[in-house]
């Protein structure tokens, strides 16, 4: 009889972690870990594979949702309220200007790592088959990620918070025939005014999140049913023909059907149903490839995670969240800049706002979305897709370009001037 | 049940759950549509001929508007709002010309497009004179921009 025992293995109950099966059960058993495979190939673990980017996005979010929810405590969603909440927070509120520091920067640097994600998903060719939805359903939550940043902008109520979110829905009350609508239903009026700040409110801290932490979990269990991760481009070996593994019940007539091996890891319902077996559990692995979650993936993930906090901290330490004066919609700055993800975007609007506000960037985020359904190329060798590689190279720079000039080589009413050039009287 | 009467039904009952659907939905865009607006009037008094000076447009930040007078002319209001994203455009004296400093475009005191994204010219109002003797600006009816009050 020994009641600690007792409440541990009530508790834990899988065998000790000196055990395999107890490794395995510790991943298994676990509501929290058991998203992750008992077993993960030891190449996959690579930082030269992914760079922990997906990783580092997921822990920019649960720190986003930490802080945010803290500075709900402190924060009310009506005009001038809000701008001297963000003032008490500044200098009032204990730890509060850290808070929010550590807010903006992972927003930020959330927008970043989501690019650069889909970069790396990009150049490795993980978006092919089998796993053409999860790039899907990794878009939407890169759209929503722009979403949220961007309903967030609005809410410490400052000058760039006013203009850059008038200017953003002016972008989208040129989409043809809904525009002004949607502006006005986002806004719940014709002006950024009070109601259109409670809307970017609910939606960035009820409607956005629910959505987002939705759709991850959804993307995570994908990563898990198309195979896991996808394997290092270095392992990819020259196209050979496909060795063909039959499948079926050993003791049926007549064989299922004949499918390409793969080293994916596929997975069979186990049921005992009636009809025809329903088994497609090719596994092919090599045993001595593989090595456990427990303790190799969690140690890797638990660095990626201390890494990304760390680096958020620090930056919240030495660098202030900015913060202008009160709203004020009868002053214009100059030049008013949208967020600066949105730069590339306010710099082909300021060329055209139809084309560059609505058509170039419903076309991009369209041909994001069919990338892996418009691609014929089965290889995911970068030798195979030099063509693939180059376009969407030229696309990342293209935006990388657009940003930085809008950036930091656009002065007062929006003229060219280099950022080492100090105007005399500018705003 | 008869497979017959079982599919009759069973397409009846998916049709009225697509339409209670569908109408859910409508309701649900007609909630969020604000049944009152909370915002300053279309439809203003913005004081009385006399306290505005010949030369310069007078620019009145609330209403976002300038109040043009003119000796032989008389009163113009054109909308301070610039046609391209909505940001407040402002006057030079010094060229005569409206600026507007968010993507740069340029207009003439007569509200065209000199260069710039802009894809309108600037609006202007119907300016009236009210009973009382107070100038009237009516923002929901627009006006030629060759539209003149004489007082």
């Amino acid at each position: 009889m020994n009641p600690i025992r007792d409440v541990w293995q009530s508790i834990f109950r899988r065998d000790p972690l000196s055990t395999d099966k107890g490794k395995s059960e510790f991943v298994f058993l676990n509501v929290w870990l058991h998203i992750h495979p008992a077993k993960v190939k030891k190449e996959n673990l690579k930082v030269k594979h992914t760079f922990y980017l997906g990783f580092i996005t997921f822990f920019l979010f649960l720190i986003l949702v930490t802080t945010g929810v803290a500075l709900m405590f402190y924060y009310r969603p009506h005009p001038p309220q809000a701008y001297q909440d963000m003032k008490d927070l500044q200098f009032v509120v204990y730890m509060g200007s850290f808070l929010r520091n550590m807010h903006r920067w992972s927003a930020h640097g959330m927008v970043i790592c989501v690019f650069l994600h889909m970069c790396r998903v990009f150049y490795t060719g993980s978006y092919k088959r089998p796993r053409q939805f999860n790039w899907v359903i990794g878009v939407v939550l890169f759209l929503l990620t722009l979403a949220l940043s961007f309903t967030g902008y609005l809410l410490p109520w400052d000058q760039l918070a006013f203009w850059a979110i008038t200017v953003g829905t002016n972008i989208g009350s040129y989409a043809p025939l809904v525009g002004a609508r949607i502006r006005e239903l986002l806004l719940g009026g014709h002006t950024v005014g009070e109601s259109a700040l409670l809307r970017f409110y609910v939606l960035h801290v009820a409607v956005l999140p629910a959505l987002v932490t939705l759709l991850t979990m959804v993307h995570f269990w994908r990563v898990r049913k198309d195979g896991g991760l996808s394997r290092p481009v270095w392992k990819l070996k020259q196209e050979k023909a496909p060795q063909l593994v039959t499948i079926g019940a050993p003791e049926a007539t007549a064989v299922l059907t004949a499918v390409p091996a793969s080293k994916d890891k596929t997975y069979g319902l186990m049921e005992v149903v009636t009809g025809k077996p329903i088994f497609e559990t090719i596994s092919v692995e090599e045993e001595e490839d593989t090595v456990f979650s427990y303790p190799f993936a969690f140690f890797r993930e638990g660095i990626a995670l201390l890494v990304t906090v760390a680096t958020v901290m620090a930056v919240s330490i030495f660098w202030q969240a900015p913060l202008e004066e009160l709203a004020n919609p009868a002053k214009t700055p100059n030049p008013a800049k949208a967020p600066w993800y949105f730069l590339g975007l306010q710099e082909l609007v300021s060329h055209s706002a139809l084309l560059g506000g609505v058509v170039v960037p419903g076309l991009i985020v369209m041909a994001l979305l069919a990338i892996p359904y418009i691609d014929p190329n089965p290889s995911r060798r970068p030798a195979d897709r030099k063509w693939a590689i180059r376009a969407f190279t030229l696309f990342v720079v293209i935006n990388v370009v657009l940003i930085v000039i809008g950036t930091l080589f656009r002065g007062p009413g929006w003229a060219l001037v280099p950022p080492w050039v100090h105007i005399v009287g500018a705003e | 049940m008869k497979r017959r009467s079982f599919l009759n039904w069973g397409t009846a009952g998916l049709v009225a759950l697509w339409s209670a659907i569908g109408v859910s939905m409508a309701a649900v865009v007609r909630f969020l549509t604000p049944s009152v607006f909370y915002e300053p009037p279309q439809d203003f008094k913005i004081g009385t001929p006399g306290d505005f000076s010949f030369g310069p447009p007078t620019f009145l930040s609330e209403e976002k508007i300038f109040v043009f007078r003119d000796r032989e002319k008389g009163f113009a209001v054109a909308n301070a709002v610039c046609t391209h994203l909505g940001c407040t455009v402002g006057y030079f004296q010094s060229d005569d010309q409206f600026h507007c400093p968010c993507h740069g475009s340029v207009f003439s005191a007569d509200g065209k497009v000199l260069h710039g994204p802009a894809p309108r010219p600037l609006e202007w109002f119907e300016v009236t004179l009210a009973r009382d003797g107070q100038l009237r600006v009516d923002k929901d009816h627009t006006v030629p921009a060759t539209y003149r009050l004489m007082v």
